[in-house]
């Protein structure tokens, strides 16, 4: 018999889920190795402590307080995203007009708008670059998880 | 009252019909999902993160994905198969997590604080009458390795038979039965070991 048949038949003998003929079948595979017996003995003996063991109730005003704790965390998401929208919004505009007085004034050297424009140009490179790793490794991340 | 009207004709509705409802928006389909399955994935949580603070975390984290994500689901698909998967998945992580703080905690102290920091965040106390021997076995299942921990929760507590293990697990029934088997003979390593 293959290792993996043997494996199949301790684990329901010890599940009670098997049938008559294959705890017939094990009972004669176990008289015939010793190592097979141990095992069966040892985990039956915890799965007899494990049967035994449950967690304690929780009281009913955990229960209570449990769907707000969701509700609360869905709307305060919302409200979360608002803001988050409404901050990306109004910084862009300011900022696109920050950059607009600067560019279009011509009391400053040219210079110095080609340093800033150059400078602002870089900026946005290595954000753009760190937000497409993060996204990028948590996408990664996201497959590690699932070990199927 | 029409509030516990409208929630006791939502609770006739089975789980597909439910599910498609809060793909609408329906937030009293969801309440009613979150009702019926609370309890369930609570004490799993519990078993897989072993504390209530962070189960009751997990938990309610997983039911608000899932709210979220709610278009994504196929109601032709099993609820709480889909449910589990986001909610084994947060445990995995926050399990994760604290492997990272404890290793950090490992660099910073002298070993003995680290293996009493350890030994903290095995919690027994959330057992019902847990005697010496259900306190040493319930030690060996939080040291063991997620995917056997997991097995084990859901065979030996959850009880679950092992079609529908497979079913949350995604994997066939032969490797449910052979991933038992090889948690539970960890497991009995672990015990050997820990009365040498």
């Amino acid at each position: 018999m293959s290792e993996e048949k043997k494996i199949e038949l301790l684990m329901k003998v010890i599940d009670d889920v098997a049938t008559e003929s294959e705890l017939l079948e094990f009972e004669q595979l176990a008289a015939a190795d010793a190592k097979l017996n141990d095992e069966y003995i040892a985990m039956k003996r915890m799965k007899e402590v494990t049967d035994s063991m449950r967690f304690k109730e929780m009281p009913d005003s955990f229960w209570e307080g449990y769907w707000n704790g969701i509700y609360n965390n869905l709307e305060r998401g919302i409200g979360w995203t608002l803001v988050t929208i409404a901050a990306a919004l109004l910084s862009s505009f300011g900022l696109f007009h920050v950059f607009k007085d600067f560019f279009l004034d011509g009391n400053i050297s040219i210079l110095v708008r080609l340093g800033v424009g150059i400078g602002s140009l870089g900026v946005l490179v290595l954000l753009w670059s760190i937000l497409r790793e993060v996204l990028f490794a948590r996408k990664r991340e996201r497959y590690k998880e699932i070990e199927r | 009252m029409v509030t516990k009207g409208i929630l006791s004709s939502y609770k006739e509705l089975t789980d597909p019909q439910l599910a498609e409802l809060m793909q609408r928006g329906d937030m009293k389909a969801f309440e009613v999902l979150v009702e019926r399955y609370r309890q369930k994935a609570f004490y799993l949580a519990l078993g897989l993160v072993g504390d209530a603070d962070e189960a009751a975390d997990v938990s309610q984290e997983a039911f608000i994905r899932v709210y979220r994500a709610a278009k994504r689901f196929d109601t032709s698909e099993d609820f709480f198969g889909w449910f589990y998967v986001i909610l084994s998945n947060l445990a995995r992580n926050r399990i994760k997590k604290r492997q990272v703080r404890a290793a950090h905690v490992r660099q910073e102290q002298a070993d003995t604080d680290a293996i009493r920091h350890r030994q903290s965040r095995s919690n027994p106390d959330l057992l019902l009458e847990a005697d010496e021997t259900k306190k040493l076995v319930w030690e060996a299942i939080e040291r063991l390795p997620y995917n056997f921990r997991e097995i084990i929760i859901l065979r030996h507590f959850e009880e679950l038979p092992y079609g529908e293990i497979a079913g949350l697990l995604d994997i066939p029934i032969g490797s449910v039965m052979s991933r038992l088997y090889y948690a539970r003979l960890k497991l009995k390593t672990i015990l050997e070991t820990a009365n040498e």
